[in-house]
């Protein structure tokens, strides 16, 4: 035991004595969900950068259930071997904070100025106690409304529709053509997505009240009813029956081919377009989903790489430059391009090759935190805690999945859900 | 083989009656063997598909096109896992963890079943008994003690801590499987050997052994099957380019924002199915033989 | 074994008898590490987990002791309250409904079929292949828009539905007809080594007698495997109890909530959602419904072994 303690100090003091001539080479482990197709490949774009710098680049991709990802995290921390870097996002940052294992980047971030750059609606998030532990690689945008434009031309709308009572009137229009209003799947984080956007848009005090708060009474309230109701009316009226079982490029599918009009999804169905071979204006439309209150609003989605105190001089120093690659304008634009979203920077010039829908994105995003409209979302984990999302969100499908539920009862078991969960 | 040729109805008199009494056992088993193969002769016949006659004609569809780049995209091209060498990597960690596992959690096991069942001492039942409680403890509890002992012997994410977790998951079941078989070798041939002065070991080697193909084959093929198939500890306690097959095809299956292609994702299906399916053929015939022997008593 | 007798009458060294002492101790040497182990991995992580579940854990394990509080949350939560009613439903059909199968096959292969390993073959590869596979597969065979519906539709018969996996009544008998593919070939094949050992003298003496096959099969030869019955349906129980990779694969506890299983919950709760206490308590409610199933029967193998011995 001495001697290898012994080793260790003089190793340590030669170290000392050799940081300003050799320096660590950094080397990283990412941890990620982005396992397959263009994530991956965006995420391969941040490898080569990290390599092309100098450093050793690794990643752990795990796919499927996020829970897995969270497993292997825990699992890892509990085997106090935690990774250097993980996808982690909104609230699970702060929860990871609190367990006092992040690390602390706020050199790195006061020399490059992220505080300047980075959208302010975000940086509550990625210091969750006035440090640095987290960078933003991107800002997605949930309340988007897709439009087949031939479909609606068929059906003799002119225009996306600006208010849910505009979009009724439209759906009906479009179910009379005989065509399938909105392209719908079945999972809970689409169900959820819809329902956060219905809810957005008809009363964004509500949305802060009930998803960013978690407060019971806005769960329970009548506003609250009249969004379930929305929703069913959605549900029964202007989805097809199939929902249920249909993956998200089978949903996507529907408004290519053009068999339904509308899609409310966020905009890495700009990435599932592109790939279908749809262009934007040509074929599909995209617009700010409806609002009641005739103001540009934004939900916004952020996926983040958290960085885990390390004891390896070369991991730590691979932190320093994956943190100063995934903030770079370069991988900004070259990861945004891929995803769909825009960049977390709001510096970043999007006139050059993103396409017209992110352009808009942007325009929104700026607008929106002009006006205080802008949110977090809470279909997409950025809001609460994990345990009231997950509250909310189950009874969210089960009413998409249940006829005889009432919109009522689904409003007062969403609240008890969370309450329970207190 | 059949021990019950005696009341063999196919052997009943009268030829009406002998065709009545076959349809009435093939007409069944071939029924049942529909339910059980039709999933996979789908995936074989997806695996030759392209993905674009898929999605027009749907999953189940004679297929109107050949295509055999599905197979090598699956094993060496296919971007998963953030690599885009296929499932090979992921196969051949599969095969790092398995095979060493399989093969000592078995020596163990037959070891331990050889005491349990020729070596017994005072509390020998009860340990054995106390052992065999492992077969049933669920995977999700146990993950995240495993991880604070594989943090602590300097194993995380290594193959090497993989093979510690499934070798001592599973002596419960080889130690299951070989003392129940072992219980059936007459205690004579021990004792005439111990009287002749043989020890321990030359026991084992001499008398058990030789007996033990049958039971040693039953545990190898469950063992293998078992660890091969795992997908819980394989995501949780791998890293990087470690992943194992399950792994992978969790990652292909994965309900993502991205198109589905469903004939790489059967290719990728059989080849990560077939090294337990090749134990099964050839090992089928005594894995019922072992059983019958007397591993489930 | 001519060889053994040269290794007696060797002289007697002090070496000799160290390795004699220790000759007699090797059983229990050679067995220690195993039983060490077993012990650390079936005791001690079941007693961490006990704790745990009394504890205030949450994103990671703390030793905070607060109580039975987590098991309260836990019986009042409706989700939990889902979980084991699919256990019970799931578990009964899929048990009753392999057993079935199994024996149902292993009764008819018995007949002397031609080509019987190539039918016990098919009956059994579905246990080699991963629940991942199973279930990625079997959804595939499900979903309405691509699957069997979408193949009879292609056929004409277009008022044909078959969408249970979509439907969240009908969800949980997709997974109990996937489970049964996966199991009643492992319950075939413990029957058939269990009607392969009855004791052929008895079935002839009653062949002589002039019974039906019927008869001879349902008052001969299943009570003289009825051990057999008890083992198969031991495992699968312990089976069903433990139902994870299957549902995780097949439909991710949906649609909605409706096929969620406790052992699904436990990791979504420890894991995905960081509760850590609330899932330790239960995963120990799994380990009570295991007790349930494990303590009966280790009382009725006592009995057995018991009963033999009084017999001789």
């Amino acid at each position: 035991m001495r001697k290898t303690a012994c080793l260790a100090a003089s190793a340590a003091i030669l170290s000392l004595g050799f940081a300003s001539l050799a320096s660590a080479e950094p080397k990283t482990n990412m941890l990620h969900q982005w396992a397959t197709g263009s994530d991956a490949a965006a995420i391969a774009k941040l490898g080569e950068m990290f390599t092309a710098a100098g450093g050793k680049w690794e990643q752990t991709a795990i796919a499927g259930h996020t829970a897995n990802t969270l497993a292997k995290l825990r699992a890892d921390v509990v085997a106090g071997n935690a990774p250097p870097a993980v996808q982690l996002k909104g609230p699970e940052i702060a929860e990871w904070n609190a367990t006092g294992g992040t690390a602390n980047m706020d050199d790195l971030a006061a020399k490059e100025g992220w505080d300047k750059v980075v959208a302010p609606e975000l940086l509550p998030v990625m210091k969750p106690d006035g440090h640095w532990v987290a960078a933003p690689m991107n800002i997605h945008r949930i309340n988007w409304l897709w439009a087949n434009k031939k479909v609606l031309a068929a059906a003799g709308i002119t225009e996306l529709p600006k208010t849910w009572a505009e979009f009724n009137a439209d759906c009906d229009k479009i179910v009379a053509t005989g065509k399938i209003c909105m392209a719908h799947l079945s999972a809970d984080w689409s169900d959820a997505t819809v329902f956060e956007v219905v809810v957005y848009g008809q009363d964004i005090d509500l949305f802060r009240k009930a998803f960013v708060q978690a407060d019971l009474d806005a769960l329970r309230s009548d506003g609250m009813v009249k969004a379930f109701d929305e929703m069913r009316l959605m549900v029964s009226k202007y989805m097809d029956p199939a929902i249920a079982g249909r993956d998200y490029d089978t949903a996507s599918a529907l408004l290519t081919n053009g068999n339904a009009g509308f899609f409310i999804m966020g905009d890495w169905e700009i990435g599932t377009l592109t790939a279908a071979g749809a262009k934007p204006n040509e074929d599909y439309l995209c617009g700010q989903a409806p609002t009641d209150w005739g103001k540009p609003g934004f939900i916004l989605n952020s996926d983040s790489v958290v960085f885990f105190k390390q004891k390896d001089p070369d991991y730590i120093e691979g932190q320093q430059l994956l943190a100063h690659l995934i903030l770079s304008p370069e991988f900004q634009t070259v990861f945004n391009k891929a995803k769909g979203s825009i960049p977390a920077r709001l510096d970043v010039d999007l006139s050059n090759g993103f396409n017209p829908c992110q352009q808009l994105s942007q325009k929104d995003l700026q607008a929106s935190i002009k006006e205080g409209t802008l949110v977090r979302s809470m279909a997409h984990n950025m809001t609460v805690l994990q345990k009231y999302r997950g509250a909310m969100m189950e009874v969210i499908t089960e009413f998409v999945n249940s006829p005889n539920m009432s919109s009522k009862d689904a409003a007062k078991a969403m609240a008890d859900a969370v309450e329970a969960q207190m | 083989m059949a021990s019950v040729a005696a009341y063999d109805p196919l052997a009943t008199s009268g030829s009406w009656r002998r065709t009545q009494a076959k349809l009435l056992v093939y007409i069944p088993l071939a029924i049942f063997a529909g339910y059980y193969l039709l999933p996979f002769v789908i995936v074989i016949l997806n695996s030759f598909r392209n993905n674009e006659e898929i999605f027009q004609n749907g999953l189940i569809s004679l297929p109107t096109s050949f295509d055999i780049t599905p197979w090598f995209t699956a094993w060496n091209k296919f971007c998963v896992g953030g690599t885009c060498e296929g499932i090979a990597p992921n196969f051949y960690n599969s095969l790092k963890m398995t095979i060493p596992a399989t093969i000592i959690s078995t020596a163990i096991g037959a070891i331990n079943g050889y005491v349990l069942s020729k070596w017994r001492f005072r509390g020998s039942e009860f340990l054995f008994g106390a052992m065999t409680l492992g077969v049933f403890m669920p995977g999700q509890m146990v993950l995240l003690p495993w991880a604070f002992i594989l943090g602590n012997l300097g194993l995380t994410n290594t193959i090497a801590g993989l093979v510690l977790i499934h070798t001592v998951q599973g002596i419960s079941f080889t130690t299951l499987f070989c003392r129940n078989y072992y219980v059936n070798i007459p205690d004579d041939l021990i004792k005439a050997a111990r009287i002749d002065g043989a020890g321990f070991w030359r026991i084992f080697n001499r008398i058990i052994l030789p007996l033990s193909p049958p039971i040693l084959i039953v545990t190898v093929i469950w063992q293998f099957t078992g660890i091969w198939n795992d997908f819980l500890y394989g995501v949780i306690f791998s890293s990087g380019r470690g992943q194992p097959i399950t792994a992978a095809l969790i990652a292909l299956s994965a309900n993502g924002t991205t198109v589905r292609e469903y004939n790489i994702m059967s290719s990728a299906v059989i080849i990560g199915a077939l090294p337990p399916l090749l134990i099964y053929f050839f090992g089928g015939r005594y894995f019922i033989r072992g059983l019958t022997q007397g591993a489930i008593k | 074994m001519a060889a053994t007798a040269s290794i007696a009458g060797s002289d007697l060294g002090a070496g000799r008898v160290w390795r004699e002492r220790l000759g007699r101790w090797l059983p229990q040497i050679v067995l220690t590490p195993s039983l060490i182990a077993t012990f650390v991995y079936v005791f001690i992580f079941t007693i961490w987990t006990l704790y745990i579940s009394l504890s205030d854990s949450s994103l990671l394990p703390s030793y905070k002791f607060v109580g039975f509080e987590h098991y309260v949350g836990l019986w009042h939560n409706r989700r939990w309250n889902i979980a084991y009613t699919n256990l019970f439903l799931f578990g009964g059909l899929y048990v009753i409904g392999a057993m079935a199968f199994g024996l149902f096959l292993a009764v008819l292969i018995d007949q002397r079929v031609k080509g019987e390993s190539i039918w016990r073959t098919i009956y059994l590869y579905p246990l080699a292949v991963s629940f991942v596979v199973t279930g990625t597969v079997w959804g595939w065979l499900f979903n309405p828009t691509s699957g069997i519906e979408h193949f009879v539709h292609d056929l004409g018969w277009l008022g044909f539905k078959f969408d249970w996996i979509t439907d969240r009544d009908m969800a949980i008998y997709t997974v109990v007809i996937t489970g049964i593919w996966q199991a009643s070939g492992f319950a075939m094949a413990l029957f058939l080594a269990g009607l392969r050992s009855v004791d052929q003298d008895l079935i002839k003496a009653a062949q002589i007698d002039g019974a039906s096959v019927w008869r001879i099969y349902f008052r001969i030869i299943f009570p003289a495997i009825r051990p057999i019955f008890i083992a198969v349906l031991v495992v699968l129980l312990q089976f069903a109890i433990k139902t994870f990779d299957l549902v995780q694969a097949l439909t991710r506890g949906g649609p909605g909530i409706a096929t969620t299983m406790p052992a699904i919950y436990v990791y979504d709760l420890i894991f995905q959602r960081g509760q850590i206490a609330e899932g330790a308590a239960a995963a120990i409610m799994i380990l009570v419904a295991l007790l349930f199933v494990l303590v009966p029967y280790g009382l009725y193998q006592r009995w057995r072994t018991r009963r033999e011995t009084a017999r001789g």
